[in-house]
């Protein structure tokens, strides 16, 4: 028997199987039935109030309808639960008699479902008839092209190169945000906008204009274009713009996509570093120049297979030659010192030598017009010229000034040593022995002189005697010597001038400094500016001062653990005197042995004489003035002098 | 005296020397002539025929050393037995070594004076 039931209710025809009483409607009935059934697209019919009457074969296959679902309402049918407000659109459509259509998804199928109203034979509406049409397949294909559109838009909003498609009559279609957000302009604005009319009209390019028609007209090629224009926001910029042609399949109308890319900052780097590089060459010639005038260091290149001399400027300068006059061995020979003559020959004779090629330095003097002599410097660097000839580049330094300044300084180095090395008794030895040994050496010779004398036959007792009375001289002379030697340290004989401390100081310490850089003193100076002059011996208070130095610099051999301080102050005091001061952070004075200090051969070290504080005591006494030592607040010791200033204490101090 | 007794000139500053020393050295049988610089020996009559000279390294003028020079240059090449009072034992080697006879430290003993005096002499003669 047939499963098919339908239930007779309201007007309803009642297919019950094969054993219906009315052969005729059964046959009719049957036949739609069996029509139905082959239909692929299921068919469900509801009564008015959703109650299921019949659905088709299909319905049962596909949705999974079975013969119990008849006479429940769709809201008991879970397959049809899926359908939102179906019992709702069913009253509505049969209220009104209009299809309507509603997407369904059953699990992973969509279906269409139309939803018609059901008339009976009285033209009446007595139900609904809802007919599926499986639409996956079409579905996916739907999803897909949606799902890219959506990523293709993604991914353009993201590009941050600005991306816009035009039309085949070059009118904007569609951009990406940073598109719009270039131009400052909303995709209702621009759309269908021709492109010519963006950026206030600077994409008005003949160049642009016909490649793009071109690429619209099926090229390919493209040559990007440059655009400058003002931006909003951003001021001007230069755009350099791109295409590539778009072609969709099934499309005849063809797309371009143009981008937009932004250079101004490469174009502005590139920019700088021309006028960078050109600047900086200006620059460097204008350095090369002025450093040559300051160093007074001229410089010359020297072809040697030609001979051909080139001179800087500064060169000309030092040799005192006309600016540009040919450079000849000749003319230079006119300036070198006849005693370097041969310098100059030998110079040349290594620069030419075969193989030559090495650098080499050499000094030479000059003797100027008006008689003066120069001292120049020259090193000269082997280089080969494009055409592999050897030339050499020389610098040529006017060292006069240093060899002057260093002359000057070695003098008064060894004008200060001498003094200096008064205070060590290993000079001071040796002084002594020699103004002991000149007088000891009379002694002997007269007495052995004396000796003979008196031994010869006859003796000879004038000579003898005048022998005598010179060793007594030579003997007076030594003891002599002890008391000059003595008046040495009493410091009697000064040559006093008006001096400025200021000056002395500087001077002493101009000698020292490369000892205290070796010790690693940081050196400190505080001179006052309105120090008055004093009257004193220069060398002397120099003295004082380098053995103060001294003594700091040597107090802080063993500091390791704070900054090797060293200050050196001029002031003025009151009562018109002048005070030097040498603060040091080294070890330090014990409060205890603070009045040895000044004694002659107190020392704590193991190379001290422990004369250089009785030795400058005495000095600054013999100015009229006072030398004493402080322990700081912090770490180490002040050794200050003073000694009065102005003229008067000429009278007062002058000796003798 | 027999035969012409040998010349040995004294070039010093100090006058005490000066004194003494020619005494000394007549004493031992030389002739003896003394100068106060080595300017002064230069211009003397007696430099071709001094057979030894003493001579004093550190004076005003023209040094010892530098008279040594000069008096090669001359070619007039006295033995030279230089005397100071510097007491500078190093000296010494740098001196014999630029060919002086000897170097007496003052105060030198009148042996050692006379030793060197010969052996300068015996220098001459050879
Ligand atoms: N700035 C100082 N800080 C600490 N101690 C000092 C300082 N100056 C001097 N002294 C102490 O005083 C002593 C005597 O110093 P002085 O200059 O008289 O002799 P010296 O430095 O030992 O030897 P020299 O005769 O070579 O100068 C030193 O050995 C040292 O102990
Ligand atoms: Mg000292």
């Amino acid at each position: 028997m047939t499963t098919e039931r339908v239930m007779l209710n309201d007007g309803w025809t009642c297919f019950q199987g094969a054993n219906a009483d009315d052969a005729a409607a059964y046959t009719a009935t049957a036949d739609l039935i069996s029509i139905l059934n082959t239909v692929d697209a299921p068919i469900v019919v509801a009564r008015r109030d959703s109650v299921i009457v019949f659905f088709n074969k299909a319905a049962a296959d596909v949705l999974g309808l079975s013969p119990s679902d008849i006479g429940r309402p769709f809201c008991d049918v879970s397959v049809l639960a899926g359908l939102p407000r179906l019992e709702e659109r069913c009253s509505q459509v049969a209220a009104s008699g209009v299809d309507s259509r509603a997407d369904f998804r059953e699990r992973d199928r969509w279906f269409v479902v139309r939803i018609s109203p059901y008339t009976n034979g009285d033209r009446q509406v007595t139900g609904t008839v809802l007919t599926f049409t499986n639409v996956t397949a079409f579905r996916g294909s739907i999803d897909q092209a949606i799902y890219e559109r959506e990523c293709t838009k993604a991914i353009l909003n993201t590009v941050g190169d600005p991306l816009v498609v035009l039309s085949a009559d070059q009118r904007i279609q569609s951009g990406n945000r940073a598109f719009y957000s270039m131009f400052g302009v909303s995709r209702d604005e621009t759309q269908g906008v021709p492109l010519y009319d963006l950026g206030g009209g600077a994409f008005e390019l003949a160049l642009l204009r016909t490649q793009l028609e071109e690429m619209l007209a099926g090229s390919h090629a493209f040559q990007p274009v440059e655009a400058d224009l003002v931006l909003p926001g951003k001021g001007p910029r230069t755009l350099v713009l791109d295409a590539r042609p778009l072609s969709f399949p099934g499309h005849s109308e063809r797309r371009v996509l143009v981008t937009f890319q932004d250079i101004t900052a490469r174009k502005q780097a590139e920019a700088a570093k021309d006028l960078r590089s050109e600047a900086e060459l200006r620059r460097s010639e204008a350095f090369l120049a002025e450093g040559q005038r300051l160093s007074v260091t001229g410089s010359f290149c020297w072809k040697v297979a030609t001979d051909e001399i080139t001179w800087s400027e500064q060169l000309y300068r030092i040799y005192e030659f006309e600016i540009g006059v040919p450079v000849t061995l000749e003319r230079i020979r006119t300036r070198v010192h006849p005693g370097d003559l041969s310098v100059l020959e030998k110079m040349k004779m290594v620069g030419q030598a075969r193989g030559g090629g090495h650098d080499f330095e050499w000094q030479y003097r000059l003797i100027m017009p008006d008689h003066s002599i120069k001292y120049l410097h020259a090193v000269a660097h082997a280089i080969r010229d494009r055409d592999g000839q050897l030339e050499y580049i020389a610098a040529v330094q006017d060292v006069t000034a240093r060899r002057m300044s260093e002359e000057a300084l070695a003098e008064a180095r060894s004008e200060l040593a001498k003094v200096a090395r008064v205070t060590s008794l290993g000079v001071l030895t040796a002084s002594i022995a020699h103004e002991v040994n000149q007088p000891l050496s009379g002694i002997i010779t007269n007495a052995s002189t004396c000796l003979r004398m008196l031994d010869a036959d006859p003796p000879n007792v004038d000579g003898a005697r005048e022998t005598a009375r010179r060793t007594i001289r030579d003997g007076n002379r030594a003891s002599d010597v002890i008391t000059r030697l003595r008046a040495l340290f009493s410091k009697k004989e000064f040559t006093f001038e008006l001096l400025d401390l200021n000056e002395v100081t500087r001077e002493v310490i101009a000698l020292s400094l490369s000892d205290l850089q070796r010790n690693r003193v940081a050196l400190q100076l505080e001179l006052a500016e309105d120090l008055p002059t004093i009257i004193g011996d220069r060398i002397q208070l120099q003295q004082v001062i380098l053995n103060l130095l001294r003594n700091a610099s040597d107090a802080m051999v063993d500091v390791h653990d704070r900054p090797r301080q060293l200050l050196v102050r001029t002031e003025r005091e009151d009562g018109d005197r002048v005070r030097v001061s040498v603060r040091d952070a080294g070890v330090g004075v014990d409060p205890r042995s603070m009045n040895k200090l000044f004694d002659a051969f107190y020392t704590t070290k193991s190379d001290g004489m422990g004369i250089g504080l009785s030795v400058s005591r005495s000095i600054i006494e013999g100015h009229q003035g006072r030398l004493w030592a402080e322990s700081n607040d912090g770490p180490g010791a002040t050794f200050s002098f003073s000694i009065p200033s102005g003229p008067e204490s000429v009278t007062n101090a002058a000796p003798r | 005296m027999m035969g012409k007794r040998s010349l040995v000139s004294v070039v010093d500053d100090d006058e005490s020397v000066r004194e003494s020393l020619p005494d000394l050295l007549r004493e031992f049988g030389f002739a003896a002539e003394a100068f106060s610089s080595a300017e002064a020996f230069l211009a003397s009559d007696v430099v071709s025929d001094t057979s030894c000279l003493l001579l004093d390294i550190a004076m005003p003028g023209m040094s010892g050393p530098e008279l040594q020079q000069e008096l090669i240059r001359r070619q007039q090449e006295i033995p030279i037995v230089f005397i100071t009072a510097q007491g500078d034992k190093a000296v010494r080697p740098r001196l014999l070594a630029h060919g002086a006879v000897e170097c007496l430290l003052k105060p030198f003993s009148e042996t050692a004076l006379l030793a060197a005096v010969n052996t300068a002499l015996r220098m001459r003669s050879e």
